[in-house]
């Protein structure tokens, strides 16, 4: 009853808005291969399914492994970062930088040098979404109240047992709201690279099917885009929920 | 018995504290007094070997005439507000101290079990913090000291976050637990009347730089503490405070 109140706005305005959307079409006479109908996209996602299911596994596949290794690579190196300041004085800036580079030069970049493989996606995910994961994190330590640092410190404690004891578990509402930032870029990201150059993966299928004019093919993977998005948040959610107990309360009760 | 000697804190150019001496015996409970930034916390903080990088300070520590360096283990420290952590329940928290200290998780609860009953605990042990009134968590702040079985005690202003009703309570309760439990307390408080309730001794701290300018012993037992024989002491106290408050 509960999860029924919770979604009923977010799914009364989405019908409203596919509705409009519906009857847009069907009154203004528009021709469905410059806008379908929605109830055209939902038709070719059920008779294309052969066709799309191996191109959205395949970004699953690539997103899943390069948010993965994107969220190992991130707390290693705040791990790292937390505990040797001049590495994060000369480091910090390094990954900023990083983050003003194009997505759209970096793409066919990667593919230039990496291929047509794994390497140059996964690589693409990571570049995406490690910063803002690196950066939750890094703040999660940094607001720790000293009053914890400082009991811990009395009781004789070492600089590995108060990470571990305090400023980690600390951490953990500002590392899920990074979690959740970056995992809506994940699939974008994938998708992204995939256009620029693949041989399987919604990105390429979405380019083939702009290619041939096919509106409704385009909009079919985006549809099955956004709901793979939704699935990884709904992913992290679970995850905050389960763990949430030790936490007094999940990290997201507020939203 | 612990004694600091000239211990100055400073701050850049300025001094938070000059020159501050005193001792803290066993097993009585000391009370530092003065008014709010006299450097009552800074005092505490670098007993329990806690002070902030950004201040400096000198001066010599010592334990029954041995010179001692902070962390030390016979010095426990309990922060201005409870620092229970949340994501603990209360028997963790409670023997948060001993499991730093490498103890086996169940050694470590089975020190803090026997003392629930007494500090108003029992049946919270399973609960995380957040479900605690004020007053059950500076109990459970309070455990988490004790158990430590520092010979010394360092409690920055336990009560100041509670309610005028249960600061009463929880005074006499310490009082109680001190009697079961002795330690050498060196406590924190704003509060006049707190510091005349529990002392055996009140050291008056006035501000800018923070220094001692009196030093009172009350030799009433705390169990005949009427508010009449105290009334002298307190009204001593008052005048004291005042004059050295600008
Ligand atoms: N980390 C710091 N850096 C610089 N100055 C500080 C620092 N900590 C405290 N001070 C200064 O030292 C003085 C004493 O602070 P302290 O916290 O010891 O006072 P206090 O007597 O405990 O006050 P209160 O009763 O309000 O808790 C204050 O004037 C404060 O501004
Ligand atoms: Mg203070």
């Amino acid at each position: 009853m509960q999860l029924v109140r919770h979604f009923a706005p977010t799914a009364g305005l989405a019908l409203a808005l596919l509705l409009g959307w519906e009857v847009y079409c069907r009154l203004s006479g528009i021709p469905s291969f410059v806008l379908p109908p929605p109830s055209g996209v939902v038709r070719v996602l059920w008779t294309e399914r052969s066709a799309i299911g191996p191109h959205a596994l395949a970004t699953i596949g690539v997103a899943t492994l390069g948010f993965g290794l994107s969220v190992a690579f991130a707390f290693a190196a705040s791990v790292a970062l937390h505990f040797l300041p001049w590495l994060r004085r000369g480091a910090m800036p390094i990954f900023v930088a990083s983050q003003t580079i194009p997505i759209v030069a970096l793409a066919p970049l990667m593919i230039l040098w990496f291929g047509f493989g794994l390497l140059p996606k996964v690589l693409l995910v990571i570049l995406v979404t490690f910063f803002p994961i690196l950066v939750s994190l890094l703040s999660g330590y940094a607001a720790v109240p000293q009053a914890w640092l400082d009991l811990l410190r009395s009781m004789d404690a070492g600089r590995a047992a108060i990470f571990r004891r305090v400023t980690l578990p600390a951490a953990r509402a500002s590392f899920l709201a990074g979690l959740r930032i970056s995992a809506t870029y994940a699939i974008v990201a994938t998708i992204f690279a995939e256009y620029a150059g693949a041989r399987r993966g919604l990105g390429i299928y979405i380019l083939a099917a702009k290619n041939n004019f096919r509106a409704d093919l385009v909009l079919a993977a985006v549809a099955l885009s956004a709901a793979l998005t939704l699935a990884l948040l709904g992913l992290l959610r679970l995850a905050d929920r389960i763990t949430a107990g030790r936490f007094g309360g999940p990290a997201d009760a507020a939203g | 018995m612990l004694r600091v000697e000239g211990l100055t804190v400073r701050a850049g150019e300025g001094r938070v504290t000059q020159d501050v001496s005193f001792e803290v015996a066993e097993d009585r409970l000391t009370c530092l007094i003065g008014p709010s930034g006299c450097g009552k916390t800074s005092v505490l903080k670098w007993l329990a070997g806690v002070l902030a990088p950004s201040l400096a300070a000198t001066g010599r520590l010592s334990i029954d005439g041995a010179p001692a360096t902070t962390p030390d283990r016979r010095i426990a420290y309990q922060p201005q507000q409870d620092a229970l952590l949340p994501w603990l329940i209360v028997a963790e928290n409670a023997a948060l101290g001993l499991s730093i200290r490498g103890r086996r998780r169940a050694e470590a609860r089975e020190a803090v079990t026997p003392l629930l009953a007494s500090f108003g605990l029992a049946g919270t042990e399973d609960a995380f913090p957040a479900a605690l009134s004020g007053g059950m968590r500076q109990r459970a702040a309070f455990l988490r000291t004790i158990v430590q079985d520092s010979r010394f005690v360092l409690l920055d202003e336990p009560f100041s976050a509670l309610d005028a009703v249960t600061r009463l309570s929880m005074q006499d309760w310490l009082a109680a637990r001190l009697d079961e439990v002795p330690r050498g307390i060196l406590m924190v408080t704003h509060d006049l009347h707190e510091a005349t309730r529990l002392a055996d001794r009140i050291l008056v701290m006035a501000a800018r730089p923070g220094r001692i300018v009196a030093d009172i012993t009350i030799d009433t037992p705390r169990g005949d503490r009427t508010e009449a024989a105290l009334a002298g002491t307190r009204s001593h106290l008052k005048t004291r405070l005042l004059e050295e408050t600008p």
